[in-house]
């Protein structure tokens, strides 16, 4: 056997090894966090667990509900900012702006999804915060449900966490809308157009409806790093224990903040170690289902479309 | 003959480059008007411009006038939404939209307003009837229109075309990716609509053009070199471009029965393999031989007369080689 041969051996056996090491890394964690966190699944019961409303390590009260609840209100609000603002922004740039307009505002949009987290969030405390207290003391009074506010609200709340999180997942869902718009053919536009649509009829009932399969992945990838977003929201959610937010001017703690807050502090109260590495696996096993889910919707509405 | 479109003084630029030089030319009311010419000589352009399709290309202008009943086309100041819908488009490669069968046909109805559902099934069956699907797709209605041969999309979008009720049918060579069945398919659903639509159909294939046109315009490098009715056109062109046009698509579609590559060979063994090859064919076969030596060109096809074949065209392909067509006698 020859050096050559040699060397194209051991080039792909390496390669090999690193795509199955890349493909086991997800196992690898799911697994570490699993055996570590087995303590506190023999010691609670799930329901005591994902249903208790009590945190409180010191007495043995693990009670996940609010931080789950947490990061879902806190993330589906984020959603329900970015979805439209980013969507529209993308059919505006794909469909409508002018090769000059789109050469200034896509390298901009480039630029905000490079900015660091924490950067958000000290914009966040700086801007968002005293916006949304001072929204709060207006609307407070109102007496809309989930828009309640107490008589004083410092800002730091679900909605200035989710504002902040929208911020930084719309460039995402732009950049990638856009490229998804942009890939529609045009001879989907000329078949809508040359029927005598208009635009707008042409992007809604033909060019969003190719695209559509894209851009749900652009809203899923946006979702999926709101969904674990640790500092920004840390900074301006408010973090409050043991408090179930009913209005968006209410504090949050949602779980990436508790286990970045907490994991390496008072490591001797029993079990808090274990719990903490619940906290990760769930939101490591929520996030997993959430892009399966997506995934499969995916693959269904390849299908359906050929 | 009554025109229905009229254009007078069109050019169009892409950027810099002009793709149409002052284009005048009518195109008459009910009949099949066949725009013929090579690859690139602005078929396709004049087209997008009757529709002004031409506007989603970045950096394209357009001046001049099309007047389609009495309506600038090129007259900003128009509903093209309006303008459209008076013209069917049948494009180059099929393009459904992402929906069911049903919903691509009836795409252009409700988008100018209809809803009710009996009125949309009638006119479904009756556009996917005059294109001649309705008997493969009858049954399957509300399947994905992708899921259709490539030949069965082409007639859909023929029909989705036609059901928004237009006047005018423009076809960008509207075969050119379908195979000999569904091409021949698409041409007869062509001729039968003539009497009652204006069809203008842009096409690089000669044979097409003389199987349906009645009138033909003949563009060459954006210009038009001639045009006028299509048997006067192709058998008694006034022009030598359109002769020579008409002739080498003749020779390039010419089935070749054999052919031998003589490049590397001199005189006189290009000519010995010439003749045995020639030998071999049975009558009326058609030999193709590829040659590279200068001599060659000319004393091959010199003796190969001599031996009574009959040589229907010697064309230099390249640089260095020469092709050389003979019948064998």
């Amino acid at each position: 056997m020859n050096i050559r041969k040699l060397k194209d051996i051991i080039a792909g056996r390496l390669i090999l090894a690193s795509a199955i090491f890349s493909g086991l890394l997800v196992f690898i964690i799911a697994a570490v966090l699993y055996s570590r966190s087995i303590s506190i699944l023999s010691a609670k019961s799930l329901s005591e667990l994902f249903l208790g409303i009590t945190w409180l390590p010191s007495q043995g009260e693990f009670g996940f509900y609010q931080f789950i609840l947490g990061t879902i209100y806190v993330t589906a609000l984020a959603m329900v900012f970015a979805i439209p603002l980013g969507t529209l922004s993308a059919i505006y740039l794909a469909e409508y702006a002018h090769e000059s307009m789109r050469s200034k505002i896509l390298p901009l949009i480039d630029m905000l999804a490079g900015i660091p987290p924490v950067v958000y969030g000290m914009f966040g405390v700086l801007i968002i915060v005293p916006l949304v207290a001072d929204i709060a003391r207006v609307s407070g009074k109102l007496g809309i449900p989930g828009l309640t506010a107490g008589s004083y609200s410092t800002g730091f709340s679900l909605l200035a966490g989710s504002v902040v999180l929208a911020i930084m997942i719309f460039p995402i869902i732009i950049s990638i809308s856009y490229e998804v718009l942009r890939s529609v053919p045009s001879e989907v536009r000329e078949a809508s157009l040359s029927l005598g649509a208009t635009r707008w009829q042409t992007i809604k009932h033909a060019v969003i409806r190719t695209a559509l399969p894209g851009l749900a992945a652009a809203v899923i990838l946006g979702f999926s790093r709101a969904f674990g977003e640790t500092i920004a929201v840390l900074m301006v959610a408010g973090i409050a224990l043991n408090n179930i937010p009913s209005s968006v001017f209410d504090a949050v703690y949602p779980l990436p903040a508790l286990i970045a807050l907490n994991y390496g502090e008072m490591m001797s109260i029993p079990l808090y170690d274990s719990a903490l590495l619940l906290a990760a696996l769930i939101l490591m096993a929520i996030i997993l289902i959430f892009t399966l889910t997506a995934r499969l919707i995916l693959i269904r509405m390849g299908g359906a479309h050929g | 003959m009554k025109s229905h479109i009229s254009i007078r003084n069109v050019n169009a630029f892409y950027s810099d480059h002009q793709a149409l030089k002052g284009i005048t030319v009518e195109i008459p009311e009910k009949q099949i008007t066949a725009i013929i010419g090579p690859s690139g000589c602005g078929k396709s352009t004049l087209l997008k411009c009757f529709n002004r399709l031409i506007d989603l290309t970045d950096g394209a202008r357009v001046s001049g006038k099309i007047i389609v009943d009495d309506m600038d086309v090129l007259n900003h100041s128009i509903d093209i939404t309006d303008v459209r819908r008076r013209m069917g488009l049948l494009p180059q490669k099929p393009n459904p939209l992402p929906m069911s069968i049903y919903d691509n046909v009836a795409y252009g109805p409700r988008i100018h307003g209809i809803k009710d559902k009996k009125k949309l099934d009638q006119m479904v069956e009756k556009y996917l009837k005059i294109a001649g699907l309705w008997d493969e797709v009858k049954d399957r209605l509300k399947s994905p229109a992708s899921k259709l041969s490539i030949g069965q999309q082409q007639r859909l979008c023929l029909a989705r075309g036609l059901a928004v009720e237009p006047e005018i049918i423009l076809c960008d060579e509207p075969t050119s990716a379908l195979d000999p069945v569904s091409s021949q398919h698409i041409e007869q659903q062509l001729l039968k609509l003539k009497s009652d639509y204006t069809i203008v159909i842009v096409t690089h294939n000669i044979h097409q053009a003389m199987r349906l046109a009645d009138y033909v315009i003949h563009l060459y490098l954006g210009e038009i070199v001639e045009h006028g009715a299509a048997n006067e056109v192709f058998e008694n062109p006034k022009e030598e471009r359109t002769r020579a046009y008409i002739d080498g698509t003749f020779l390039s579609d010419m089935k070749v029965d054999e052919e031998i590559d003589l490049k590397g060979n001199v005189c006189p063994y290009n000519f010995v393999y010439a003749k045995q090859a020639l030998h071999a064919l049975p009558k009326g076969k058609i030999l193709r031989m590829i040659v590279d030596d200068p001599t060659a060109v000319t004393e091959v096809p010199r003796g190969m007369e001599a031996d009574g074949h009959e040589i229907l065209s010697v064309k230099q392909r390249n640089k260095k080689e020469w092709e050389i067509i003979i019948k064998k006698q």
